[in-house]
């Protein structure tokens, strides 16, 4: 699998978006603690053992189980339910499916910091947390170069659970992708992914003039709304 | 090997891929290839005909995911769908029928929530279905996890007389997903009794070489290939495999040439041209026998240390005896320090740690292999199992994860009797101590006949004598100064007579007499130079470690002495920094307690908090300082003057003095109750493995003086209600992270509710919010650890 420069460029880790994981705002911080994050970011980039997989399907309008429309991809054993994602792919003819882990390293430095150095911990965890975003930008990038090569432009990453995209499409989705066997990850009976850094997105192929077209807020259909840590500080978490 | 007999003496020749031919014929993306065992019969009968026909002697069943978790769904059972795939496979015409059974789909504790006994029944029931269905040999392919294998092959041989093969998934940095190594594999699965071992999938045969070659080096047993058709590659959209069959073959020709390689075959993207490719450069051929290298190497599932590489460490203090703390934690099952003391003699040094639980009042067995579970979830080094119960000794090596240690057996019949079938069971390094009936032989000729006499009656049960270590017994110089070079002299026979490692404890020749770590030192370097190979020590002690640092340079073990450099660069200058430097406390910036908290330094204000005890009590030194300071912490925190770093820093600096204080109570052997302002447990849900949020509540909760009953996470309900009601507790703390795991709070809650308590409940985690409360049924949220403790104390009356 080809690997992930996370130490110059485009997927350099941003320290102001790691502080803002760790609900920064502003205060003062003092030297301890910058030392601190930067050598926790170095450290966690060479822990980190990035892996990814995508699949590019045509799509199909189709209707769920419940006579609502969904989203069927053709050649896999996929259906993707729910108002949301019907919105994010009604317009496109094919999407990208995506899965990306940081893989089980990142997990065990984070569980053994836990151990001997909490503050080390949290900010291990909120430095992996970065690293996983910055490595789906990295496919995503790959995969927008696709899509131009083919004449289209993409939309956003669109995960399971967000919206009312159900979570538990989880298990098909990694398995649609077999993405065990080619990225490690695997899916709780309780629908979290194991190693726990790790994202899946669906992203459309849409016309280039799609591209161009101003984006929604994120938020709008974030089922965190409500209720997010974020927002209550003025801010997002990013993913917009 | 005796499987191979069945075999004859060519390369057997496995078949190539299933799931992408299946593909091929139609099958999804994301279908269970299974299903077609038994709705599409006739496609998969073709693909075995066709591997047949290409020249293949073994056909692999299409049933790699057939377990009870991946079937779950697709309507029919384990059984059902082997007892197809096996008769296909039969019906091929193929030679033999090797059962397919793969990774079983979850992470294994504690990477995820799968049990070593889940991950066993599993696999025994593909097992025991594929071997009444008349498969011939059992494989376990495209595995990652060293544990999860071993349940497989615990499951294989405790169940039926079939062979059983293995292959690992390496990736690009030669280590499977989740950390092993080809040589850690090698070790471990040689010791555990496999017919065969290897490498499958992921990448293609040029890269797969080297590996080949590593296990080679480390394999007891044949070797197995399996290649994908080359490098997956993702191309517009889609993984293709784009090996040519020359390219293929080419590979294949250096690859079957590796010592010890007997059994080829196809891993994804391969077809029967494939296969015909293998069977076409193999006739004619003889396959080698392994011949590994004779070294003593023991594993855990990520690190491997080869004991021929030079001299080891063997951390010691991971053992009750003479210990008040350790005993005390032992008892309370407190595993949280036993963790600490791995870590830090990890960070000290150890190759290896000793693990020894022995108390006369504890369940032993059970308690060494929580012990072992907890320590291999904290520092990935290799693990000596301590005991002189031999079912503690294969509780804690059962669900070890690697190839341990055993300390120990002796030169006593029963002692061989009981430990050596074990040692061979389970593939384990054994020490061997120089005592029997008669005791400790006075003299080097009389131990090494012992240790001789170990290694032959070892050899009986079918361990080699590379996995033998001698310890030639160390004793006190202040009692039987005599006896201290026969100890040195039996190590320079065992070495040159059996050519085998030997061990020693070294800290008991002082015994009894001033300036132990002086003696020990010289000891440890005299016993080097005897050729002593692992040293059971203590890694924090400055002098054995010296000893070891510095020796590393002279045997060449520590090349350009680069460690030792590192250690030693400010040596001098550090010494006088000892010898001149005032109480710390009073350095740098000075400051009360409190500030020193509030700032989170957390050596200054451990050694201050030593010097306040002598001069307060314990609780006053909580209420006048501890909370207070984290008062103020907590009201920076929540105005937003202080972000979660700093606020954990400080909380971290409190534990630092709580130890302190815990410390002195119990050497003043005053109860911990009196410091106590409350009992609470808490834990993460059932199905959720997030609990970094939980274990900052409980560090905070603590800071404040509570004590904390932690159940940790994924916990059964039935485990949070027992908990609550035996230690008639009052207030529960519950996490959750996932809105798929708030269900499980909500009907923890109403277990609690059935069971008759009346505990009150606060909930957390990063989906709930104030009108969780309700649907779930608590009495409480807390947004954040603050919030806790504001509950905490509200709830007990300390507010």
């Amino acid at each position: 699998m080809n690997s992930i420069d996370f130490k110059n460029g485009r997927y350099k880790p941003e320290r102001s978006e790691i502080l803002r994981y760790m609900g920064y705002s502003g205060q003062k911080t003092d030297e301890n603690i910058d030392g601190l994050i930067d050598r926790c970011i170095d450290e966690m980039i060479d822990i980190v053992r990035p892996r990814y997989t995508y699949s590019v399907f045509d799509i199909k309008i189709d209707t769920d189980k419940s006579g609502s429309p969904c989203i069927s991809l053709i050649g896999a054993n996929l259906k993707l339910t729910g108002n949301d994602i019907y919105e994010h792919l009604r317009e496109c003819r094919k999407c990208a499916v995506m899965a990306v882990t940081l893989g089980i390293a990142a997990d065990n430095a984070i569980r053994v910091a836990q151990s001997s150095d909490m503050t080390k911990a949290v900010i291990y965890d909120a430095c992996a947390t970065e690293l996983v975003e910055k490595a789906c930008d990295f496919v995503e990038d790959e995969i927008k170069a696709l899509a131009e090569s083919e004449g289209r432009g993409t939309n956003f990453r669109f995960s399971p659970g967000y919206g009312d995209l159900p979570i538990d499409v989880q298990p098909a989705l990694i398995n649609t992708l077999d993405a065990g066997r080619k990225a490690g990850i695997t899916v709780t009976p309780s629908m979290l992914m194991t190693p726990s850094k790790s994202v899946t997105a669906v992203i459309g192929f849409t016309t280039l003039l799609f591209k161009n077209r101003k984006k929604r807020s994120k938020c709008d259909i974030c089922s965190m709304r409500g209720n997010c840590a974020f927002r209550k500080r003025g801010t997002t978490c990013g993913r917009v | 090997m005796d499987a191979f007999k069945q075999f004859g003496d060519n390369y057997l020749i496995f078949d190539g891929a299933m799931g992408t031919m299946l593909q091929d014929a139609g099958l999804e993306a994301g279908g269970l290839p299974e299903v077609y065992n038994i709705e599409h019969g006739e496609v998969v009968l073709d693909i075995h005909k066709k591997y047949v026909a290409a020249g293949c002697d073994v056909i692999t069943t299409n049933t790699f995911q057939a377990n009870e978790l991946k079937l779950k769904d697709c309507g029919y059972s384990p059984e059902e769908i082997i007892t197809a795939g096996v008769k296909l496979a039969k019906q091929s015409g193929a030679s033999f029928v090797a059962l397919d059974m793969g990774p079983l789909g979850q992470l294994m504790e504690p990477m995820g929530t799968l049990t070593f006994d889940e991950a066993y029944d599993m696999y025994k029931r593909q097992i025991l279905a594929g071997a009444a269905a008349g498969a011939d040999i059992l494989l376990f392919e495209t595995m990652s996890d060293l544990l999860e294998v071993k349940a497989g092959v615990l499951a294989a041989n405790e169940n039926t007389d079939l062979p059983v093969f293995v292959t690992m998934t390496y990736q690009d940095d030669g280590r499977t997903f989740v950390g092993c190594e080809p040589r850690g594999a090698a070790v471990t699965l040689s010791g555990l009794g496999v017919d065969a071992l290897g490498v499958n999938c992921s990448l293609g045969p040029a890269e797969l070489k080297g590996i080949v070659e590593e296990l080679s080096r480390y394999s007891r047993v044949p070797i197995m290939v399996q290649p994908n058709a080359g490098l997956p590659k993702i191309k517009d959209g889609r993984t293709v495999y784009d090996i040519t069959i020359d390219e293929f073959e080419r590979y294949m020709i250096e690859i079957a040439d590796i010592t010890g390689v007997r059994v080829l075959g196809g891993c994804c993207g391969t077809t029967p041209e494939f296969i015909s490719a293998i069977k076409k450069l193999t006739a004619g051929k003889k396959p080698s026998a392994p011949a590994p290298l004779k070294v003593c190497a023991v594993t855990s599932g990520i690190k491997t240390v080869v004991l021929d590489d030079g001299v080891s460490v063997i951390g010691e203090r991971i053992n009750p005896t003479g210990k008040k703390k350790l005993k005390e934690k032992l008892r309370a099952l407190d595993f949280d320090y036993i963790i600490g003391e791995a870590i830090s003699q990890k960070q000290n040094g150890a190759d290896i740690l000793d693990v020894n639980c022995g108390l006369p009042e504890i369940d032993e067995p059970a308690v060494i292999a929580r012990a072992v579970k907890e320590i291999q979830a904290a520092v990935d080094l290799p693990l000596q199992i301590d005991s002189s119960d031999p079912a503690a000794i294969e509780s804690a090596i059962r669900k070890y994860n690697g190839k341990p240690i055993i300390n120990s057996v002796n030169g006593k019949p029963e002692s061989l009797a009981a430990i050596l079938p074990i040692a061979k069971k389970y593939g384990a390094v054994v020490i061997g101590l120089c005592l029997d009936k008669n005791g400790i032989p006075e003299t080097a000729e009389g131990r090494y006949k012992i240790a001789e006499y170990i290694v032959g009656e070892a050899a009986k049960y079918g361990l080699p004598k590379e996995d033998i270590i001698i310890d030639s017994l160390v004793l006190t110089a202040s009692a039987q100064q005599a006896q201290v070079m026969e100890t040195l002299n039996t190590i320079k026979l065992v070495k040159q007579r059996l050519g085998i490692k030997t061990v020693l404890g070294v800290s008991n020749v002082s015994f009894g007499l001033p300036a132990r770590p002086l003696l020990n030192g010289v000891f440890l370097a005299a016993a080097f130079g005897a050729g002593l190979d692992a040293a059971i020590i203590n890694p924090m002690s400055v002098d054995a470690m010296n000893s070891v640092n510095a020796f590393k340079v002279i045997n060449n073990q520590d090349r350009d002495a680069e460690n030792y450099t590192a250690i030693y660069s400010g040596y001098n200058t550090e010494r006088e920094k000892l010898n001149t430097s005032a109480a710390p406390q009073n350095s740098g910036t000075g400051g009360d307690l409190k500030s020193l908290i509030i700032d989170g330094r957390k050596s200054e204000a451990e050694s201050l908090t030593a010097k306040t005890l002598e001069t307060e009590p314990p609780l006053s030194v909580i209420d006048d300082y501890f909370i207070p300071a984290l008062d103020v912490v907590g009201d920076r925190y929540e105005r937003g003057e202080i972000f979660l770093p700093q606020l954990i820093r400080s909380a971290e600096t409190v534990k630092a003095g709580f130890e302190l204080i815990k410390d002195k109570m119990s050497a003043s052997s005053e109860s911990g109750a009196g410091t106590s302002k409350g009992r609470i447990v808490i834990a993460t849900v059932e199905g959720d493995i997030h609990d970094i949020g939980k274990n900052i509540v409980r560090m905070l909760l603590e800071n404040y003086g509570y004590d904390v009953i932690d159940l940790g996470k994924d916990v059964p309900i039935q485990k949070v209600v027992d908990t609550v009601v035996e230690n008639d507790i009052k207030l529960v703390g519950l996490s959750a992270l996932m809105t798929t795991t708030v269900k499980s709070m909500k009907d923890t809650i109403a277990a609690l509710k059935a069971a008759g308590s009346d505990a009150k409940v606060i909930v957390g985690g990063a989906v709930l919010n104030e009108e969780y409360v309700d649907f779930v049924g608590a009495d409480y949220y807390a947004k954040d650890a603050r919030a806790s403790v504001k509950i905490a104390n509200e709830f007990f009356g300390h507010a």
